[in-house]
């Protein structure tokens, strides 16, 4: 019998009985969707990592390394595994798509994944080994021929296989693109025979390694045995592995924040909502206890309940949390556009399972304890009706102002401070509702900003021309940069400290490339020193004034380099002009051209172009993404927003049904009635709305700096989306304000006003 | 002249295929300015007679005339707009605002009245002045009930409406109670409707009626009223 109790006490609490679900179904299910994401990608890109031989260090040489260059690497002590490696950029005959021509001695190390076709043959002397996106993307199916340029040099083939690869994981030419493209950029391997075949001798310009050895122990093993200072690039350092342990990290701390604020309001809801509920049925409780009914079956009763709202809710959410985490982790899923994977399979963490175990007992533990409460003392005592607090005056009763207050202000914030817990809810699911508004939309500005001013303004140019640094002279470049009425520049990699950094010699007279200050500005270079990025200055602790030394690889010359001030930029990188840099005797060697020209026509010294729309384009996608999730985000501000109110406000009009009886029947219009109702909705909004405005910013300023590793993102959050998220928080808030404020009418005074306190 | 006529009024409660009248054919003429005591056993159909008079609920079949206006076919908010003008009521259970003070409770009713008395006055003369500023709960159930009489007072009403208002009192803060209300009322030209099951209050009447099974049995007016203090309580 008390079990069709327990469906009548759902039913009678519907609204509730729902809410409770929908909170604990969105909490667990952000928790475990964000959990599952990061969790997922790492054993997924580990098995594609482990599945390929991805190695551990790559050491480089222009000049190319011998047999027995690879022979005194494989005799360190330490090291498991090493292959000469060769990757180009190759133009695809008849188009403008760059190929990355890829030669690997022994598959072991940075090895492929067959997808379809035939296996590899190191034999082969025509085949091609395609990546599989490329092909698809471009119609290329296996059989079909393709032919590779490089410089005067043209490779014929034919596509043999399909496959990925884990050095080509995040596909993109260079890290001025974010999002790979696989219409025009792919990859793919020959066999070294095939190499062979076509330039008549063997070339490797890398050196990869699989060891467990840590870097500089590796480092200075490596210099030894080859005696020469070498760049030589740890696995962190590549943007396979760096960019998805970056995507890793951002996973866990999404996981960490939104899912704490949905299981938060969820916990808190429940707790209010479980004891509104037995507060109510506190005269049944006391009819069961005196009927004879022990304390523990009446507990366990209202104890199954909150158990049944917490596991409708958990499974709920665990599927909630599943199709968050195929939307973004399969074939066709948000995170496929941007890592290559051959398996998308979900792996939930085990410590999400024990937190959901750990929530259930504690739902569990709310419901046990709010009953428990109501049965305290004998039988008469559970018998008389729940009294809330009593009132007690308030310090500001006594100011002018309150008592200028018209009545209905006094009742409502009397009425707000009595019941303490459910007007703090209704805060918190307000400044919920604008946390996710504001670092949603504001997400979202800042990442407009951050390609507006990185893209947009700096990218003045329509053309980036890369030359061939084998053939070309500086005073030749400078002579076709002059051509193009373009400026020029010259990129190496240094070494400072011991980590890479990108040395960028510009020198610009046409304004076409800029770059952005600290704040929404773009500095000035001049002859006085060297401008270094955000994140070196943090990590070296660097401001105008300082030095640093840095080292080109290839050679022993250092240079020591006056700072001039920050910049930010996408890579990590310390720019200067070609004044300061020759002040200084650095032996440029320039190996980029920008022009406003559209046509570049082929020419000995130029390898290949890269338009600004090509790299605008690649923009698309990444947007796409940002837009869905900061879509998914407005909903669940909404959702939370209508379930919390909604459960408070037909909460609040349950324990104020009475006085609004009484009101109703001193001649109060329903209107009337339900306008102050309203106003005390609207007046905690307010306060939410101003707190949830500052935690907004701080959750996002907070993000920023966890990816601050990844970007030199400034915070920006427009006009626009502060109105929106005002707005739209008050709209939820007023229109779940009127859809209580309608029940007035079916105030029933009569009975309202008979049933005794 | 009546103050409160009602013609051929009846209220009836359908449940299902079963209808149960509360009030069944009642006619009844009321003179205004008297203390009208209704009695009758529990479910007689007393306080549904004092509810539609109030304005809380609508006939479902007669007219009720109060003060010569027609209040049986009111739409809600006319209601609302006859229930704050003409009518005053004081409950069993009080029914005060907990988050007002005494003096809040009784100003209330300035929000919609449209010839409110003042609040002060009204306190004073239940002789509350000294806890204006306490909450109801700090009160005694006598000082809640006399809050409940000055709130009803201070609208200023024709018709005072009282269900069973000393029901929830010990015998002597009843009394108590009466006396005041009867006294205020009564200074204030007002009539005062009284539904109880205490036949003693009965003997303080001008008139009384008799309510049973839905009906009214008798209507009868008494010459010589006794006062509270020559009633044996």
């Amino acid at each position: 019998m008390l079990r069709r109790k327990l469906f009548r006490t759902m039913l009678r609490y519907k609204a509730q009985f729902i809410s409770m679900i929908i909170m604990i179904a969105l909490g667990v299910g952000v928790f475990i969707g964000f959990n599952m994401e990061w969790y997922s990608l790492e054993v997924d890109t580990n098995e594609i990592f482990e599945a390929t031989g991805f190695a551990d260090y790559r050491i480089f040489s222009e000049a190319g390394f011998t047999k027995a260059d690879l022979e005194k690497i494989l005799a360190i002590d330490g090291v498991e595994d090493a292959t000469r490696y060769l990757s180009v950029n190759t133009t695809v005959q008849g188009d403008t798509d760059v190929i990355a021509l890829t030669v690997n001695e022994n598959m072991n190390v940075s090895g492929l994944l067959l997808m379809a076709g035939e296996p590899y043959d190191p034999e082969s002397q025509d085949g091609i080994w395609l990546s599989d996106q490329y092909a698809e993307k471009n119609g290329v199916s296996v059989g079909d021929e393709l032919t590779l340029t490089y410089k005067l040099l043209s490779l014929k083939g034919t596509v043999k296989g399909l496959v990925k690869s884990s050095e080509y994981m995040i596909c993109i030419p260079d890290e001025t693109q974010l999002m790979p493209d696989y219409t025009s950029y792919g990859f793919a391997f020959i066999s070294p025979a095939m190499l062979k075949k076509a330039i008549f001798f063997e070339f490797y310009a890398q050196i990869n390694v699989r060891t467990g050895m840590e870097k500089a122990e590796f480092v200075a093993a490596a210099e030894e045995t080859l005696s020469k200072t070498t760049l030589i690039l740890g696995k962190d350092e590549t943007v396979s592995w760096a960019e998805t342990q970056g995507e890793i990290e951002e996973g866990k701390t999404m996981g960490s924040i939104l899912p704490v604020l949905f299981l938060a309001i969820a916990v808190l809801t429940m707790v209010t909502t479980m004891h509104r509920i037995t507060a109510n049925e506190k005269t049944q409780i006391g009819t069961l206890k005196a009927l004879g009914f022990h304390n523990r079956r009446i507990i366990t009763h209202y104890t199954v309940y909150a158990l049944t709202i917490g596991i409708i809710g958990s499974l709920l959410g665990v599927g909630l949390g599943y199709l968050l985490g195929w939307y973004i982790l399969s074939p066709g899923g948000a995170m496929a556009t941007y890592i290559d994977l051959p398996s998308w399979a979900l792996h939930t963490p085990l410590f999400c399972w024990a937190v959901l175990g750990f929530i259930l007992i504690f739902l569990t533990l709310i419901g046990f304890l709010s009953v428990r409460k109501m049965l305290a003392g004998t039988a008469a005592d559970a018998l008389r009706p729940y009294t809330p607090r009593k009132m007690r005056h308030l310090a500001i009763e006594e100011t002018k102002l309150f008592k200028s207050l018209d009545f209905g202000s006094k009742w409502n914030l009397r009425d707000s401070l009595r019941h303490k817990s459910r007007s703090f809810m209704t805060l918190f699911g307000i400044i919920g509702c604008m946390i996710l508004l504001v670092g949603g939309l504001g997400m979202k500005d800042t990442m407009d900003a951050f390609i507006e001013s990185f893209y947009n303004q700096s990218i003045r140019y329509e053309n980036r021309v890369n030359l061939d640094t084998e053939s070309v002279t500086n005073e030749e470049a400078e002579t076709l940069a002059a051509e193009y009425q373009g400026d020029w520049s010259a990129i190496a990699s240094v070494q400072l400290g011991d980590a890479p950094a990108s040395l960028e010699v510009y020198h610009i007279t046409q304004d076409l490339v800029r770059f952005p200050d600290e704040g929404t500005g773009y500095i000035e270079l001049n002859d006085e020193g060297a401008w270094v990025c955000a994140r070196i200055a943090k990590k070296h602790q660097l401001q105008a004034g300082d030095s640093i030394a840095v080292s080109p690889y290839g050679s022993d010359e250092s240079y020591t380099l006056r700072v001039a001030g920050v910049t930010r930029a996408m890579t990590e990188s310390i720019v200067m002009t070609d004044a300061y840099a020759r002040s200084v005797g650095y032996d440029y060697q320039i190996n980029t051209i920008y022009t406003r020209e559209t046509q570049i026509e082929a020419n000995k010294h130029i390898l290949n172009a890269q338009s600004k729309q090509a790299i605008m384009d690649s923009f698309d996608t990444f947007m796409e993404l940002m837009n869905v999730m900061v879509f998914l985000l407005v909903v669940a501000a909404v959702v939370l927003g209508v379930v919390v109110l909604y459960n408070l406000g037909v909460m609040s009009y349950t324990e104020r049904y009475r006085e609004m009886a009484t009101l109703k029947v001193l001649g109060f219009k329903d209107r009337k009635i339900g306008r102050l109702l309203i106003s005390q909705n609207l007046w905690l909004t307010v306060i939410g709305v101003v707190i949830g405005l500052f935690a907004g910013w701080g959750v996002l300023k907070y993000l920023l700096e966890a990816l601050a590793g990844e970007y030199e993102l400034i915070l920006v959050i427009g006009p626009v989306t502060y109105l929106v998220s005002i707005l739209l928080t008050f709209g939820v808030s007023l229109i779940v304000g009127l859809m209580v404020a309608r029940k007035n009418k079916h105030i029933d005074m009569v009975a309202a006003l008979k049933t005794e306190e | 002249m009546a103050i409160v006529e009602l013609k051929d009024v009846s209220r009836v409660y359908r449940n299902g295929d079963h209808e149960q009248y509360a009030l069944n054919h009642v006619n009844l003429a009321l003179d205004e300015g008297k203390f009208v005591v209704v009695l009758g056993p529990s479910g007689a159909g007393k306080s549904t007679l004092l509810n539609l008079l109030g304005g809380l609920d609508n006939p479902t079949s007669g007219t009720i005339l109060v003060d010569g206006k027609d209040i049986s076919t009111l739409k809600d908010d006319e209601m609302a707009d006859y229930r704050a003008a003409k009518v005053g009521f004081v409950f069993q259970s009080y029914n005060l605002i907990p988050t007002l003070t005494v003096q809040e409770n009784v100003a209330l009713v300035k929000e919609i009245a449209p010839h409110p008395l003042s609040s002060h006055d009204m306190i004073a003369a239940v002789g509350l002045a000294d806890h204006v500023h306490h909450f109801p709960s700090e009160l005694s159930g006598g000082e809640q009930q006399r809050v409940s009489i000055a709130r009803a007072l201070a609208k200023n009403p024709k018709i005072l409406l009282c269900d069973e208002p000393t029901g929830a009192l010990d015998s002597e803060t009843g009394v108590m109670v009466l006396k005041l209300l009867l006294s205020m009322a009564r200074e204030m030209g007002k009539t005062i409707i009284i539904v109880t099951h205490n036949q003693q209050i009965a003997k303080m009447a001008d008139t009384v009626v008799r309510v049973k099974n839905g009906r009214v049995v008798s209507c009868e007016n008494q010459e010589n009223p006794l006062t509270a203090e020559e009633v044996e309580w």
